[in-house]
Parts: C-alpha cells; structure tokens; sequence
C-alpha cells in the first residue's frame, strides 16, 4: 500500500466523512495538516477567521443549519485554548462540532514546549469525547470515531489533538475500521412506558406539551405538529426549541422561562399531565424547582437517560429519540380539543399583550425599543429569516418577538450564555444556508467581545445583515441591578466606539439608527442590499425585558412589571 | 452515605481523569480508589472508588459516569 502522512490521511480521513467546511486558523504545530489542505482547495472551503473562540462558534452555527457537525481546526497551545469557551458552549447545548488541534511533537510533550497546552486535560470536562493521536495510523479509525461520537445520541462536542510528528509520519492508509460500537441502552419497559405516556395524555384535562431543542436535533419537527394536532395539546418551547413549531401554530402557545410568556409559565402549575420532549428542565425553565408544576403527572422523554429523574422527577420517564418516540406515540393519542384549557393560554396573552408587548411593540414616541426593531424586521422577513441572536437583552426581546415560521431559524447561545457568539456563529451560519437571509441581532457588549470576525465576513464575502441594539450598556446585568440591587449600577455603562466607522474600515455598508422616522426605511435598505449590511440602531437605555421570574422564584410567580 | 462504585471502561488514558472529574465538579472526595485491567483481550479496566455522597444524588450522578463514552458498565452499592 501506498504510504502517505498522517496530515494527508487526515484531510482523506475528514473527506470521507462529507467535510466540505473548515472553520480555522494556522500556527505552527498544525501546519502539517494546513500544507495538506493547500492540496484540497477545490474540494474543502476553509475559512479563515479572525480568532479561534469565532471557529468554534461558526462551526456551530455551521452545525444548526448544515444538519452535520461543523469543524475547526487550530494550532497548539494558545490557538486550542482560544477554542474552549466555544467548546463549552456546544458542550451545554447539545451541538456537534469536531475539532481538531495541533500539539508539540510526541517527544516534547509534557516538557513546557513553545505553545504546549495540556489540551486534552483542559478540554476533557466540555467535551463529549477527546482525544490525543501520537501515531499517524491512528487518525482514520480515530475520525471516523470521533464523527460518530459527535453526532450519535445526545450529540456534543468531540476534540482529537493530533502531535505534529504525527502530522509527518509516513502511514498506510487503512480506513477498514469504521465500525464503532457505542454501547446503547435497551429499555425493556418502553412499550409500556410508551402506552402510559399514551394514557394519561389521553385522560388528561389540562395536558401541555413542553419542547426543546431535542426537536430540532433530531428534526422532528413535523412529528411534533402531528402530535399536538392530534391530541389538540398545547405546546410551549424553550428558547432553544424556538421555530420547531411556526409562532403562527393555532396550539403554539409561547416560549417558557425567566423571560418566556406569560401564559405559558403560569398554566405549567396548573396543567395536570405535561409531556416534556427534547428539553432537560433547565434553572431558567423550571425556576423555583420545589415550586415547579407539583400538581402534574410528568412525563418526560430525552436522548440522554442522565437528563432523567435529573432536576424535576418524572411520572414516566423514557429514554428515546424524540423523532422516533413522537412517530411511535402519536397513533395512540386520541383526538381531542382542549379549546377551554388552550383559552386560558390566551387570557394570559392578552393580559401579557396590554401590560407589556403593546408599549414596547408599538411605541409612539420616545427613544426607539429593541422590541419594534424586532417586530419590524420579523414583518419585513416575513418570519423566515434566520436569526442570530447573542446573549443579553437583545436575545430574550428578538426569541419574544421574532415570529418564526421555519424550522432552524433561531441560533443562539442558551446553556452557556456566551455573549460574543452571535457573529461568528452567524459566519458558520450563512456558510451552512446560503440561500436563507441570515440575521444577526447583538448587544453593543456583545459585539465588541467578538467583532473582529467583521473581517471574516468581508474576506468570505458573505451576505450577513447585522443589527446591534445599542443601548450603551450591558442591559441585562443593569436591569438587575436596578431590580436587585438597589440601583447600584456597578460597571455597567459603555463607552462604545463609533460601529459605522469600524464597519467602514471592513468595507461593510452601514448605517446610524438614532430616530423612529428612519428605522424603518434603513432595515428595507439592509434587506435590499446583496452583501453585508450593518445597522447601528441606538435604542432606549434603560429598558427592562418583562415579563420575568425572579431569580429563586416559582414560574407561577411570574411578573409583568 | 458512604458508596463503593464499581466501573468498568476501555482501558484507555483519561478515563481516570474523565470520572475523577464528575466527582469534582460536585466537590465529591475519593475516600479510596482502585484501578486494574481485568480482560487483557478485550482492554478492560476495574475501577472501584469510596466517596461519600447524599443518597439522592447518587443516583443522578452513576448515570453521569455511565454515560462517558469509554465506561461500558457503572453500578453502586452502599458501604457496609
């Protein structure tokens, strides 16, 4: 057999599993395997972003929208380290990305070589699975592994850290080892558990559908509609379940959580039977967790048998994949309608619309709301845009206020809350859907904690609109202190550069947002335009995202003001 | 409460360092620990570790070391 370098059977080893993206950024220990890729321009588009923490959140993003895992791919020691904070964040939110690191030689190992770092010590807690490759024989049977690994079961995050020596070596190309044997858990109850999930929905007065990011995952997307049609259940999302079911559904009845709905937070501790899918029962759903729905029977099925029993104890608890089990439950399920029960839902919305939505959506005067910025945008798009959101205030106003009507249309940082992730993330995004309007909506703070992926954006010609919300401050921390903290705004305020001129310098058209007049006609003009498009829109300092659960209080202790 | 757990895994580096992990992040000691490969053909490894644990987190976290990709099989008993 013919031999060939560890980097050359990388890059065949990476081919054979579909790679046709890598988000990256050379150095030394990994140039090896950059010499190699020099050879496969045609058939790989490597980007070329701006700092590695941008690779991880662009293969994310890449991820959301690609349906397979995003890679990246970094030098040793600060270029792997860089990748961590990206790496937790997939870690907390279920994304498969692969990874892929360059290390000191095997022999320098361990010895404080010039861009050493342990790692796979660093990455072992946030990763699914890692793993160091001192020998080019390895690498085929290690990738294949490690695409598997990604993307089977609870998908997440997977690191091979390869030595440069073995980048060098001379190997025999042998990809015959591709079978990977996971072990899997067989539930002998689970037609049983099935027929009693199927029961008490069936008996149930005040049955409620809870969804995750579980349905997207797993892309049951349709499954999940059939199912609460059927049953005339309503059904709430998390924030990242968003746009698995359109907002427009007749039985979607909001987002759950500190800054979800209304409606949806009460009724969950008056519903008697909730069935929880693809969600893991977070502390910014669930809060209070003693006060959480202890009146219902819940049943709760996940991917991963470890999220079970986990924070809210279930009634049935079922180890499935949410496609599979929905397809499987939903001929059991008896037609209803629960029209009373589901009005409930929407006495709640009205209240929640008068007290709250209808001034900030609306607004006829004062500074401008991130609230209308959203509105606007989400009927100009028609709610088929795919949103980036970061994290902040901006996030919770664009997941309440966007009318997503596509599945994959909100990408956005939920476990984690990594500010900074929505621009790079929104790179790997466009990449993974060209021919879908990519949007990304970010903080001044988060911008700048990440904004130099701009010169991605502009190297990678890609068509990103980006809007910041630009409220001089680190909104949602100040909203606390105001609530919390008696006022004390601790280093909240920002002193922010001038964005237009920082998007001139990356030749981004771009525009200054500071009067209602004009808003509209701008976001026309950044949706009309071919390429990137950025809009400063300066909104109103001291908003507050309502309505709310106090950090320690029961979801039913819900405020709207 | 005092538990033994009993694991086994591929005999492979980090799992070690995989499981000690999950028992650090809840700030959980290991009273005692021992590791040995017990299937030369197959790269098995034992591990048996002490800790002390509240009985209502045992539970929640055997699950968590099960679910490593490298551990084939995870169970408890109390100490006697």
């Amino acid at each position: 057999m013919e031999k060939i370098t560890g980097a050359q059977a990388l890059m065949k080893s990476l081919l054979r599993e579909g790679v046709d993206t890598i988000f990256g950024y050379p150095g030394g220990a990994i140039m090896p395997v950059y010499d190699a890729l020099y050879d496969y321009k045609d058939s790989v588009r490597h980007v070329l972003v701006r700092h590695e923490q941008g690779a991880a959140h662009a293969a994310e993003g890449y991820s959301r929208l690609a349906g397979k895992p995003g890679v990246c791919m970094v030098t040793s020691g600060p270029g792997a380290t860089n990748l961590v904070t990206g790496i937790a964040d997939a870690m907390c939110d279920s994304i498969p990305i692969v990874c892929i690191t360059g290390q000191v030689t095997g022999e320098a190992l361990g010895t404080d070589a010039f861009q050493e770092a342990p790692i796979i010590g660093i990455v072992t807690p946030v990763t699914k699975w890692c793993y160091q490759i001192t020998n080019a024989a390895e690498i085929p049977h290690i990738v294949a592994k490690a695409f598997h690994i990604a993307t089977s079961g609870r998908k997440g995050p997977v690191l091979i850290d390869i030595t440069k020596d073995a980048q060098f070596e001379l190997c025999e190309y042998d990809d015959s080892i591709q079978t990977v044997m996971l072990k899997s858990k067989h539930d002998p109850y689970y037609q049983k558990k099935l027929k009693r999930a199927a029961a008490l929905l069936n008996n149930a007065k005040r049955p409620y559908v809870l969804f995750g990011h579980g349905i997207a995952l797993s892309k049951a997307e349709s499954e999940l509609a059939q199912f609460i049609e059927k049953g005339g259940f309503p059904a709430a999302s998390t924030l990242l379940g968003l746009s698995s079911l359109p907002k427009s559904h007749q039985l979607y009845v909001g987002m759950l959580g500190m800054h979800g709905n209304y409606g949806p937070n009460k009724l969950t501790n008056k519903a008697d039977v909730i069935l929880a899918i693809g969600m893991r029962f977070d502390d910014r759903v669930t809060g209070k967790i003693s006060a959480y729905a202890p009146q219902a029977k819940i049943i709760h099925v996940d991917i991963d048998y470890a999220e079970l029993d986990k924070v809210i104890p279930a009634e049935v608890a079922i180890h499935a994949d949410a496609k599979e089990f929905l397809a499987q439950l939903t001929p059991f399920i008896k037609s209803k309608n629960h029209s009373a029960w589901i009005g409930r839902f929407r006495k709640y919305d009205e209240e929640e619309r008068k007290v709250v939505a209808d001034a900030e959506l609306y607004p006829k005067s004062g500074e401008i709301r991130m609230a209308e910025v959203v509105r606007l945008v989400s009927e100009k798009t028609k709610g088929r845009a795919v949103i980036v959101a970061d994290v902040g205030q901006h996030q919770m106003v664009a997941a309440r206020y966007y009318g997503f009507e596509t599945p994959d249309s909100y990408i956005t940082s939920g476990g984690l809350g990594t500010m900074g992730f929505a621009l790079p993330a929104s790179v790997g995004a466009k990449i993974a859907g060209p021919s879908r309007e990519v949007i990304a909506i970010i903080g001044d703070g988060s911008f700048q904690m990440t904004l130099q992926e701009l010169g991605t954006i502009m190297q990678e010609k890609l068509s990103i609109k980006i809007i910041i919300l630009n409220n001089r401050h680190l909104g949602m921390v100040r909203q606390w202190q105001e609530m919390f903290f008696e006022e004390r705004y601790s280093f909240v305020h920002m002193e922010n550069p001038n964005f237009n001129k920082i998007a001139d310098a990356y030749s981004i058209p771009n525009e200054l947002v500071q009067d209602r007049r004009t808003l509209s006609p701008a976001l026309e003009r950044m949706l009309s335009a071919k390429g990137s498009y950025l809009l400063d829109v300066m909104v109103r300092r001291d908003e507050n995202v309502f309505p709310m659960i106090a950090s320690g209080a029961g979801v039913d202790e819900i405020r709207l003001t | 409460m005092k538990y033994i757990l009993n694991i086994k895994s591929e005999n492979a580096p980090g799992t070690l360092y995989r499981i000690a992990g999950l028992l650090l992040r809840k700030k959980i000691n290991i009273e005692s620990l021992h590791v040995k490969e017990i299937d030369r053909k197959h790269h098995i490894s034992h591990f048996t570790i002490e800790i002390f644990l509240a009985p209502h987190l045992m539970a929640k976290l055997i699950k968590q070391i099960d679910r490593v990709v490298e551990v084939t099989h995870a169970e408890y008993h109390r100490a006697p």
